[in-house]
Order: structure tokens, then sequence, then C-alpha cells
């Protein structure tokens, strides 16, 4: 980012060297430059998502609104759905895996560098060729169709007969084009974490961090595997006319959902686990205190990566599963709360007597913490299967899944943002603009997403386009539209905090927190080759042990 | 390490230069065209064969960058940008054990044995509080008993409130034992939690822990014991679990407490040898 940005700066700067530095981009295999490229990308797609939802809000403000017709509604939230997911927050957590694994652990690089650069650039044209179909496209309306079948692509009617044309296989393609490069990334993540550590780093003193990732890339392996396998199905389905989700050739339209599923929730901890990376490091750095219950944190990530492969069907208690599924799914899903709990009574108890700084990464992660609970609240209570048989597909729902996906990993991830980006820049964001982003997303945030618990539980089914007055609903839909802009506005302080800061804000040194893993001890930002010499350390805290000889870890 | 792909490998003479892989645009060349070879499904074939040209000319070039021998580029080191430094160097400690380097939380706790013996000291107090109530007023030493029973045994619904009175030895055995897995397993639960709320052991063992599972057998007793649920008496129910509550905390918090082992790494103290697990001891192994 830096580098780039000092050549943008430069105006006599000749249009050659201009071309250089996008050759040295598009050609590199650095894991930081793809690290930022990655981020880059998922923030570009962020703006996008975050327009489609904007639309969506809009045409729900009030009561028998034309601001968009049904068949562009279908469009905008399967859009906003597959971008969000595939094209923001898997790129954006992979971002900062690519830049940072490496850098804790004391290595050069990713283990496989060129296999790196293969799997970014893979997933984002996975990501242009979905968009394409806004002018590629043809679907049910004639061209210039982009998917509408939501997000999880309910068979039948992603079948021939009730999906024309290509837009549903524009969705199938882009997301098995994109998989591809999360397969290759999370192999990359592995074997760096597992064989590219430095001397003295045993896993028992790896940063969480590390750890955590290495968790997520676990999950990204096993839980892409099963939608790349259902999107090959539905493809033969739809070009050779194979039967596997035709119900009336002897398919099945709930092994698609089993399918989609087995994938869908292991993908909520792909997303979550490194938010739990990001707040495990920021919570102890602003509050002077090491990481309370290392191991049992370790512990309890990995029982929620193993936990999170025996839940899938809680997302089909309506579907009408026997009684023996129902239950299982219904008590496998409550067990999650157990290492859950224990994570977020461990990062309280980093904060409790300690000396806590209210920088903007903290603001964040704390709002994480209870934002994270209550999300975590609301599942408990839809993983009741008949409680779940009221709600399902309602506004609860939608509620609940942009409690845990914003309230919990959007601000986890900003509070990220704000801690590395010192590291990432070389320079120190605007303070100010920051508490700014803080303030008007969090109020944005809850006047969204608190009220809309309540249309669902009034009743409101979601992907409805528009509605009848009069119902109690009103009021409700327009709070929660008005929280959007809020939440846009915070979004654009935001992004023009970044541009703006990584141009001319102060320069912020090796180390502004007053650190301890091994990112800090090198530059900002940090040479190609990471460290001049590899470093050995002896503790979970290595740069705390340079900083307090006396009283090591 | 020289067998992964690429791992830079420090010069050892002097390291003014770091070797690191050298940039390339086949991975990107591939990814375009594996991309245009499924955009083809959606478009026309000759963008599939364009992109599956691209690909294995991608691939190809790729293989060349590795075989035989990986490229690399020398990348000069500039001067280190400062020393790690701190400008604060007082350490401040909780006040919690300060003789401790690193304190681990609770600093003391119960034996097992401590909860065991609280568990049973709470059943027999439990016990003599409910058999008194069958006196009292049942009339009968065996109604409690047999009540309790049928939360495990079905043949317990087909008891009459006249033969509810009498005694049975099958629901006597089964309530006995039913009653001393319970009181055992929160016994142990005791020992275990105490010690991390140590100020008012009383008062959260003896009345705030039986009054939460008194609330929640309020609300599920109609499908764990639909006959004990018929024939409750709340009153003398809760205040057998307050004499079970209070009996058990104060017997666990009068045995004497064991310091919680502070130094050993967690994989030793749960009992199991690793290497490089959960770490806690200064070694200087390497991976
Ligand atoms: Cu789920």
């Amino acid at each position: 980012m830096a580098s780039e940005s000092i050549a943008i700066g430069r105006l006599d700067a000749p249009a050659r060297q201009i071309g250089e530095i996008l050759h040295d981009w598009v050609t590199t295999v650095d894991h930081k430059k793809l690290g930022l490229l990655y981020i880059m990308y998922a923030i570009l797609f962020l703006v996008i998502g975050g327009i489609e939802a904007t639309i969506m809000r809009i045409q729900l403000i009030v009561p028998h609104n034309n601001f968009v017709s049904p068949q562009v509604f279908n469009e905008m939230f399967t859009m906003h759905g597959t971008t969000m997911i595939f094209f923001v927050a898997m790129p954006i957590v992979f971002g900062f895996g690519n830049y940072f694994v490496p850098l804790m652990i004391g290595a050069r690089d990713m283990a496989f560098p060129r296999l790196n650069a293969f799997s970014f650039w893979i997933s984002a044209f996975g990501g242009l060729l979905l968009y394409f179909s806004f002018v590629g496209g043809n679907g049910l309306y004639g061209a210039g169709n982009a998917p509408d079948v939501g997000w999880f692509a309910y068979a039948p009617l992603t079948a021939k007969a009730f999906s024309l044309g290509h837009s549903t296989d524009f969705w199938t393609l882009g997301l098995l084009v994109s998989g591809i490069g999360s397969i290759g990334t999370a192999t990359n993540l592995i074997a760096t974490v597992l064989c590219l550590r430095c001397p003295g780093m045993t896993l028992g003193k790896m940063p969480l961090f590390a750890w955590m990732n290495l968790v997520m890339a676990g999950l990204v392996l096993l839980a892409v595997s099963p939608l790349t396998a259902a999107q090959v199905m539905l493809s033969l389905d739809r070009y050779l006319g194979a039967h596997f989700f035709d119900t009336q050739a002897g398919g099945s339209a709930v092994l698609w959902m089993h399918f989609f599923w087995i994938f869908g929730h292991p993908e909520v901890y792909v997303l979550v686990i490194p938010a739990f990376a990001f707040v495990s490091e920021i919570i102890p750095v602003f509050s002077r205190k090491p990481i309370f219950g290392y191991p049992i944190m370790v512990g309890a990530t990995v029982s929620i990566g193993f936990l999170s492969f025996l839940v899938w069907a809680h997302h089909m208690f309506t579907v009408g599963m026997n009684s023996y599924a129902n239950s299982f799914f219904a008590i496998s899903t409550m067990l999650v709360g157990v290492p859950t709990g224990i994570k977020i009574f461990n990062w309280i108890a980093t904060m409790w007597g300690g000396k806590i700084r209210f920088g903007t990464p903290m603001l964040f992660c704390i709002a994480f913490l209870l934002q994270f609970l209550i999300a975590g609240l609301t599942g408990i209570m839809l993983s009741v299967a008949p409680f779940d048989w009221q709600l399902g597909n309602s506004y609860f729902v939608v509620a609940h899944f942009h409690y845990v996906i914003v309230g919990g990993i959007l601000f986890g991830l900003f509070g990220a943002f704000y801690y590395w980006f010192p590291k990432m820049s070389g320079r120190m964001y605007n303070d100010a603009l920051s508490k700014w982003h803080f303030w008007l997303f969090l109020i944005g945030f809850h006047l969204t997403f608190d009220f809309m618990h309540i249309p669902g539980l009034l009743g409101m089914p979601r992907r409805i386009y528009t509605y009848e007055p009069g119902r109690g609903w009103d009021v409700w839909n327009l709070i929660v539209t008005i929280g959007v802009f809020f939440q846009g506005a915070g979004i654009l302080i935001f992004v023009g905090n970044l541009l703006w800061s990584s141009l001319k804000g102060k320069f912020a040194g090796n180390d502004p927190w007053d650190a301890w893993t091994l990112e800090w001890s090198t530059a900002s930002p940090p040479p190609e080759y990471n460290f001049a010499t590899l470093p050995t350390v002896n503790s979970r805290r290595p740069l705390w042990d340079i900083k307090h000889p006396e009283d090591p870890d | 390490m020289s067998s992964m792909d690429a791992q830079p490998v420090v010069e050892k003479s002097g390291l003014d230069t770091v070797k690191l892989p050298a940039p390339t645009a086949w991975p990107i060349a591939m990814a375009f065209g594996v991309t245009l070879l499924s955009a083809g499904l959606v478009t026309s074939e000759t963008v599939s064969i364009l992109g599956g040209i691209l690909a294995v000319a991608g691939a190809v070039g790729w293989f060349l960058d590795v075989l035989p021998h990986e490229k690399h580029v020398s990348v000069p080191v500039e001067e280190e940008a400062g020393v790690v430094a701190v400008s604060r160097r007082k350490v401040e400690r909780l006040p919690v054990a300060p003789e401790l380097a690193r304190a681990l939380l609770p600093l003391e706790t119960y034996p097992i044995s401590a909860g065991v013996k609280g568990g049973l000291a709470g059943a027999v107090a439990m016990a003599v509080l409910a058999c008194l109530y069958g006196i009292v007023n049942q009339g009968s030493i065996w109604y409690p008993i047999n009540l309790l029973a049928a939360t495990i045994y079905g043949q317990s619904m087909a008891l009459t409130p006249a033969t509810l009175t009498g005694f049975h030895l099958d629901s006597f055995l089964l309530a006995c034992l039913l009653h001393l897995i319970t009181s055992l397993l929160v016994g142990l639960m005791y020992g275990a939690m105490l010690p991390m709320f140590p100020r008012r052991p009383i008062l959260l063992g003896g009345v705030i822990a039986p009054v939460m599972w008194s609330g929640l057998i309020h609300n599920i007793l109609g499908f764990i014991n639909p006959l004990l649920d018929q024939k409750i008496d709340w009153l003398w129910f809760v205040a057998s679990q307050f004499a079970f509550g209070i009996v058990a905390g104060l017997v666990v918090v009068k045995q004497a407490r064991v310091r919680t082992r502070q130094v050993l790494p967690f994989a030793m103290r749960a009992g199991f040898e690793t290497s490089g697990g959960a770490g806690g001891t200064r070694s200087k192994e390497n991976p």
C-alpha cells in the first residue's frame, strides 16, 4: 500500500514507472503484497455488497414501495449474500492471514508463494465472473440478469425448468472458480504454520492468531469441498441432464440442502474464528496483560472447529426431519455455546485488572464481545427446534446472522484494520476520524439489527420485496433502513481515513502499541524479506522478553 | 526446510542479501485461463478453448519457474530499522500472588476428595429432610423414595395412592442409586467451583445454586418425572435442596486446600506427555 501510494503522490513520476509498479503487483509472490491485494479487493466488494443492501433497505423503507422491481430485488439479495460471504469476508480473512501469519511465526514468506499468487488471482477472477452476469447473464427476464435464486440456491429453484438461461450458472461457476483459490490458500496456511515456524516457536508458543488461522484453514479444506461437489452436481444437472436434485426423476432437493449447509455452517466459523484471532491479539495488548487461559483458548478453538461439522441441519429444522435428527442437531448446536462461552469468559478475564487503553482497536473489540454474546444467545434460541419452526425464514433469523456477521465478524475486522494499519502502511490512522467511524457504525448497527428482530417476531418473512401496511411492521422497517445510512456514513469515513492516512498520516514506527508478537519487531511496513535474521523465541511473548529481560515470560 | 517450495534461504555470508522467490506472471496467467475455461460454459466454446490453452501455458511456465531449479532474486538487506524498546520499564502486577512470576487462577483449590465428602454429607442431609417430610405429611418414610424412583423407573407410574406409601425394594434401590450419583456429581462440581468464587461460598453453594436448579427443575419436572410433578410439595422440596446445598458447601469449604500447581505446563498437569504441547517451560528445543 505504501510503496504504491508514494508513487501516486509523486506528480513527476514518469508513466513508465507507474507501469512498472503495476507489473510489480501483478507478478508478485510476496505474502504481504498478496495480503494487501486480498484486502483491497475485499473492500471494493464490501462497498458493492453494501450498495446492494442499501437498495434492498430503500425498497423496504415503506410498504408498497416501487424503488426496484421484484426481479431486481431477488437479484439484490442473492448477490448481496453471495458477495459478502465469498468475495468480502473470505478474502479479508485470507488477506490478514496471508499478511500476518508468516510475520507472527518469524518466517520470510508463505510455504508456497506462487500458489499463493495463483489462489488470490483465481478467487478474484471468480468474483469478476459472477459480476459479469449483470452484463452477460441471460435469465428468465431476458439479457443482463444476475443470479436470483438466493445465496443458498435451493433446489428445485435452480433446475433448468425454473431458472432459464445462464444466470444460475454464473453463480455456480463463480463460486466453483473462487473455491479453487480458497482451497489453495487454506493448504498454504496449514503448510506455513506447521512447517515454517522460527526456532523455539513450538506449537504451544505460537500466537493465538496463528493457531486460529490454522483451525480456520482446516475448516476451509473440509467445508469448501462439499460445496464444490454440490456445484459440480448442479452443473451436471443443468448441462448434461443429470437428476441429482430433480425430485421428479428420483433425485432429492433435500440432498442439496445437506450439501450446502454442511458447507454453510462451518463457513460461519471460517469467518468468525479469524475474528476471534484478532480479538485474542488486540485485547491482551490493550489491557497490558497476557491472554488468560492460552491452552484453554486453543482447546476451545479446536473444539469449535470440530463441533461446527455436527450442526449443519439446524438450518433445516423447517424442512421436516424426524425427531431424532431434530434433537441431535438442537443439542449439538447448544453444545457450541460451551467453548464459545469459555472464550468470552477468557477475554473478559484478560481485561480484568488490566490497564485498559481505549484505543479504537479496543473499542471495536469490546463492542464485538457484547454483540457476539447477543448473537450467540439468539442463536441458542433458534437452536430450539420448535422455536425455529415459528421463526425460521423470518427477519428474526436475518437479524440473528447479521448480528454474527456484522456485530461479530465485521467489528472484529475493523478492530484488526486499526490495530495493524500502522504495520501495513507505516503510518498512523487519524484517531478522531476512527472514533467517528466507531460511533456512527455502532449506532447504525444497533438501529438496523436490534430493531430487525421485531418484524421477524411479528411474522415478517425474509426475501419479500414489499409488504402490506398496517401489520405492525412499518415503523420497524423505517428504523432499520435509517440505521443503514449511519453505517454507510461510518464506512465512508473508514475508507477515507485509510486512504488519507496511508498518504498523509504521521509515521508510526515499528511498534506503536508496545505489543509482544514478532510482527512488531520489524520495520513498518516490513521489508520484503520480513526479518534480516530469523528470530529465535523462548516464550509466547517474544517482544516482552526482549523489553523486560529481568522478568521474562 | 529446503524441501519446501521456495522457502527462502538465508545467505550465511554477512547477510547483505536475502534470497526470495522471483516474481512471476505465470500464476495469474493460469488463474485467468482456468476462469476463462469455466466462463466458456456461460458464453461460448471459443472462450473455453482459449482458457484451456492459457491454463496449460500458465502451468508449463510455472513448472519452468521451479524446475529444475527454483528462480530466486537477491534482495539487499537494508539497515535494521531500530531495535525493540519500551518506554515504560516498570511492570505492575495484579495483587493476587506477588510471589509468583505468572499466577494461574485459582491459586488454591480443593482435592477431589473434598467434593466427594461434601456430596455424601449433602446427600445425607437431603435424605433426612425428605424422609421427615414423608413421615410428617404422609405417614410413610417410603413415600418420597417411591416418588424419586419414578425419574428413571417406568413401573413407578403404576403405583396407586395406596401402594405409594409402601416399601418396594426395586424402587428403593433405584432411588438410592440415583440420589447417590446425583449428589456425588454436584459435590464434585462444588469442589471445583467454590475456589473460583471464594468470597461467599455458603451464599453461592447453599442458596444461589439450589435456587437456580430448583427453578430449572420446576420447569422441566413434568418431562423428567411426571409422578413427582403431580405429587410434589414445593416448600419441602426446596427446603431439602437448601439442606443439601448448605451442608455440602460447608463440608467442602472445611477441607484443607491444596495449591494449584503453577509452573507445570498444561499438558503435564493434565497428565499426558507431549512435545511442543501447551508448554510454559523455558526449554531451548528446536522445531
Ligand atoms: Cu449454522
